[in-house]
């Protein structure tokens, strides 16, 4: 049972201020284990502040970061999962979920998590899920301004990820469930 | 040990019955588990009841526990109550809501950890039954249920102590059985209706050739019947054994007496009896609550006053020993509330501590003195037992044991030492043989115990001599605030936030109740520091709170200027004035509305209320800018008002107000009734005003002190929950519309009067910033009158009368002319 929470893009000074209020009450330190940042936070508090919530934190490098020792893409296991995490900025064109397949199976992962669209999506394809957590403070991105702050907590348990969605929507805390498992072989089924 | 024979019946017809033996010896001497089982209630007691029932029991007993099991631990993956589609704003796992499933699966973490501490360390030379991950687990299952079904009395440190030698036994039992099983093999076959079949061979042995081998097997099965008949002949420890643990009898394999794979369930049972004291006296339970004994009349924790039993035995048995440890100060609960606790588990190896355990559990545990209930003399409730006075008659025996060390030391940590460090090598026969004899003595003391009454205490600790003795009831004995598992410091804050969330679902502006919350907190926090010294002469504190802080400025800024130069504080006065005159109408209604708030209020509060949080005034400078106006007349006006009704829409506020428009309405601080007494009303020269304001300056912060003080009381409980308090406000400031023309002039005469007197114009910077902050306070109380608005609007309050109606109008137009007021202020 590991608390895993994606997030990323939050371009915190230049675009966004802070998190929003109602995600930061929720994001309390002692339940998550894992967090993994997409990139673009941009600045060294923001690192600070997500240690806080969790010692283990993995981050990839997004194009506004100001700390450029951060990698490119990075992966991790977690239980029976492989994890991958990269920007996307990288990955053209953006968003494009056949880009992003490719990548996933260079890393050779089973679960992808990228950013750069500010947009929430999760993949499901015979490879692998690919996870896009959206942006944590609602910051405009270079496609549109129309952005609800987002992100993303995963359970995982065993061999079945259970994806939580946290999204703010009109000053509302709207939460969305997804359930992926992984066949001992190493594609993903749906569920 | 000698066993009287059970009684069976005929299980597949194979066993004979035997007659009752009416010995007084106990049934299942060498089968702890069991014996311990029937004296604590669990299985029935009574000599007469068979194997049979001693089955059904268990099996009962087990299903409850399988029951519960299935019932408190949470698998947050699995829908709550089967629900298929939970509600994920509930259910996720960040949620802070302690009620969802992830909130409970969150707490119950915690009370597995805090578990997990104490169990690593159980036993440690025991460690190869113990340390074992399957009885680990074992144990922290049973506590971890027991600990959820009775929140009240949440996880302390010694039940996993009191639990380990419950299971002990049983995994004894169950070891002798497999012993026995071994030995006796033929006894244990699985026949269940008196057949036994070897595998190969066919069922119906008839094989038309081998006639002569079936007459064999035939033969086979009677020697076997033979065998089973002769069963009987065993020894009858053996017997029970059997039947005990035969798969096949009543309730199957539930209801086998002894059995591995229920040992969880049997441990639970016993531990819970033993907590519950299955209605009788000696409860363990009560010896882990910081609170009262339910029927006790002394008031004090069990554990004190079962260690106050203590002593009272010994003084009857060693009154030179008792009054030496008396007055060594060697309180009891130092060294019983270990003890007691754990019952003896820490002073004793295992095994003479199951020794120990028989003994105290062959003795009944029914109350005593049930109909004595309600006599003021009875004794402590929890040893109330014949069995509670073998615990207090055992621990005397202990102590007696060390007495001539006891004796021999003069000075009470080497008592203590010596108390909690008990030898190896004690003969436990010897310490048994004399609790019993004890144990008669005991219970008469128990009936006849005079001094366990509280007056009878005081009688104690006073005729004892010196060093700290009176029975300290706060802290003596290492308690723990015995609460029901504390929400996390982020479940509270979230549900005090969604407490006030829902109360402003139609708020008209955003509220920010945290601020305010916070605000007050900070005023609480700094007041509670306040509350010993509430005059002037603490000013001087410096306090981490801001707030506070800021108010302590104003006031060090105005006794300095005081002292220093009359000019400046007359300015400042001026300032005040100057201010006032700024916004005439509107600031005099606002004077006059804190002034009468804070006085309905503190009045309100003597009527007993409490929750005053949001109309207290803290403003200091208005009421000081007028304050020389009828500090007298207010007080002996509130002073005769103070069983004045809120409710009451009558003249008698109306007088009161008009009395006192800027009243100190502070009839609770004593040391300013002097002060108010000498001061001279409606002096208008400078000196003497300025004598008067020095005055009314410790009158005020004074005052100040004591209406913060109130105020944090009632501060940190949030939104006020009494509608009487924002009725009396409305009450106040309707009628205030009527008086406030004619109060206007005449207050505004004296602050005319003594700007005239004012002579430079230097304006203080501290002034400025302290009197910004005083806007932004002001600000933060109109917020709070607005949310009481609202919420008293929301609630369907009881019993108003037809003031609130008019009362709502007018005091909305009055906050909106505060708001511009302290609009004005912040400005400056």
């Amino acid at each position: 049972m590991v608390l895993v929470l994606a997030l990323g893009d939050l371009h915190i000074p230049h675009r966004a201020p802070d998190l929003p209020a109602k995600f930061k009450s929720m994001l309390v330190p002692g339940k998550i284990q894992h967090i993994i940042c997409t990139g673009n936070l941009c600045i060294k508090e923001v690192h600070d502040y997500l240690k806080t919530i969790c010692p283990d934190l993995h981050i990839t490098r997004g194009e506004y970061d100001e700390e450029t020792r951060y990698p490119e893409t990075k992966t991790l296991t977690i239980g029976q999962f492989k994890l991958g995490i990269c920007h996307g900025h990288q990955v053209i064109p953006w968003g494009d979920l056949d880009s992003l397949a490719m990548l996933q199976r260079q890393l050779d992962v089973d679960i992808l998590v990228t950013g750069h669209t500010h947009q929430f999506t999760a993949y499901k394809h015979e490879a692998g899920v690919v996870i896009n957590p959206g942006s944590a403070t609602g910051a405009y991105s270079s496609i549109t301004y129309d952005v609800n702050p987002s992100f993303v907590l995963m359970d995982i348990d065993g061999l079945r990820v259970v994806v939580y969605v946290y999204e703010l929507i009109d000053g509302e805390v709207k939460v969305d469930k997804i359930d992926f498992k992984k066949t001992t072989a190493s594609a993903n089924s749906a569920h | 040990m000698a066993i009287s024979p059970v009684p069976m019946e005929p299980t597949g017809g194979a066993l004979t019955e035997t007659t009752l033996n009416s010995e007084d010896s106990r049934r299942f001497g060498n089968l702890r588990g069991v014996q311990w089982r029937i004296d604590l209630g669990i299985l029935p007691s009574s000599p007469s009841s068979s194997v049979d029932d001693l089955r059904r029991v268990t099996a009962n007993s087990r299903r409850r526990y399988a029951a519960l099991r299935r019932q408190l631990l949470v698998d947050p993956h699995l829908p709550k109550d089967g629900s298929s589609s939970p509600d994920l704003v509930i259910d996720n796992p960040l949620s802070q809501n302690p009620d969802s499933m992830w909130g409970r699966f969150f707490k119950n973490a915690e009370l597995e950890r805090m578990v997990d501490q104490d169990l690593t360390r159980l036993y440690p030379e025991h460690g190869s039954y113990f340390q074992t991950s399957g009885c680990q687990g074992m144990l922290r299952r049973i506590l971890l249920l027991w600990c959820l079904r009775h929140q009240e009395y949440g996880y302390r440190q010694g039940m996993h102590e009191l639990l380990a030698p419950l299971l002990y036994v049983l995994h004894v039992d169950v070891e002798h059985l497999s012993e026995v099983r071994n030995m006796y093999e033929d006894y244990f076959t699985d026949k269940f209706d008196g057949f036994s079949f070897h595998e190969s061979d066919l069922t119906y042995k008839f094989d038309f050739k081998k006639f002569s081998e079936l007459m064999e097997d035939g033969n086979g099965s009677g020697k076997v019947a033979a065998n089973a008949s002769s069963l009987s002949q065993l020894d009858p420890n053996i017997q029970t054994i059997v039947l005990l643990s035969d798969a096949y009898g009543a309730e199957g394999e539930l209801g086998v007496v002894l059995s591995e794979k229920f040992m969880e369930h049997d441990a639970y049972c016993m531990f819970d009896a033993l907590m519950n004291g299955s209605g009788g006296a000696v409860a363990m339970a009560e010896f882990f609550s910081p609170s009262p004994f339910a029927s006790s009349h002394t008031g004090f924790p069990p554990v004190i006053e079962a260690s106050a039993a203590l002593y009272h035995l010994l003084s009857l048995v060693d009154s030179s020993l008792h009054t030496h440890l008396v007055e060594l100060g060697v309180e009891p609960q130092y060294f019983s509330l270990r003890w007691l606790r754990v019952l003896f588990g820490r002073e004793f190896a295992l095994e003479e501590l199951l020794i120990v355990w028989d003994e105290i559990f062959a003795c009944e545990n029914c109350k005593l003195n049930k109909l004595a209930e309600n006599d003021v003399d009875t004794s402590s409730g929890v040893l109330d037992s014949s069995r509670g006075a073998f615990i207090s008659a055992f621990a005397v025996s202990m102590i007696l044991y060390l007495r001539s060390s006891l004796l021999a030391t003069e000075n009470a940590t080497s008592c203590l030492k010596r108390l909690l460090n008990f030898p190896d090598d004690v003969k436990l026969e010897k310490l048994i043989r004399k609790a019993k004899s004890l144990q008669a003595l005991a219970v008469d003391a128990n009936n006849s115990n005079p001094l366990l009454t509280q007056a009878g205490m005081f009688e104690r600790s006073e005729s004892a001599a010196v060093r700290g003795h009176s029975l300290s009831f706060d802290a003596t004995s290492p308690r723990t605030p015995l609460t029901l598992v504390p929400d996390s410091y982020w479940e509270e804050k979230w549900r005090n936030l969604h407490k006030e969330e829902e109360r402003k679902k139609d708020a008209l502006e955003k509220q920010a109740p945290s601020i305010r919350k916070g605000w007050s907190e900070k005023v609480k926090l700094g007041l509670s520091r306040t509350e010993s010294a509430p005059s002037s002469s603490s000013v001087d504190k410096r306090k981490k709170d801001p707030k506070l802080s800021v108010r302590r400025n104003l006031l060090e800024d105005l006794a300095r200027q005081l002292g220093a130069d009359e000019d400046t504080q007359s300015i400042m006065d001026d300032e005040r004035a100057d201010v006032k005159d700024q916004g005439v109408e509107d600031g005099q209604d606002f004077n006059d509305k804190f002034a009468c708030t804070t006085e309905q209020t503190c009045l309100s509060g003597n009527a007993g209320s409490e929750e005053n949080s949001s109309i207290f005034s803290d403003p200091p400078s208005p009421i000081n800018g007028v304050n020389d106006h009828g500090n007298e007349s207010g007080r002996s006006s509130v002073a005769s008002n103070s069983s004045i009704d809120e409710h009451d829409g009558g003249t008698n506020t109306a007088e009161l107000c008009a009395h006192n428009p800027e009243g100190l309405p502070l009839p609770v601080s004593d040391s300013p009734d002097d002060v108010s007494l000498e001061a001279s009303p409606n002096d208008q020269t400078a000196a003497e005003k300025s004598t008067v304001g020095l005055k009314e300056r410790k009158l005020l912060s004074s005052s100040k002190f004591q209406w913060l003080w109130k105020f944090g009381r009632g501060g940190g409980e949030g939104i006020p929950e009494k509608g009487q308090v924002s009725e009396a406000n409305k009450g106040c400031s309707n009628r205030f519309d009527h008086d406030s023309v004619t109060r206007c002039s005449a207050s505004n005469g004296g602050v005319i009067l003594s700007s005239e007197s004012s002579k430079g114009e230097t304006v203080d910077q501290n002034v400025m910033l302290t009197l910004r902050n005083l806007g932004q306070s002001m600000l933060e109380n109109i917020q709070v009158i607005e949310s009481v608005f609202q919420q008293d609007r929301a609630q369907a309050a009881p019993a108003k009368n037809v003031l609130v109606g008019k009362g709502q109008v007018t005091a909305r137009s009055a906050l909106k002319e505060l708001r511009k007021i302290s609009n004005l202020l912040s400005e400056m």
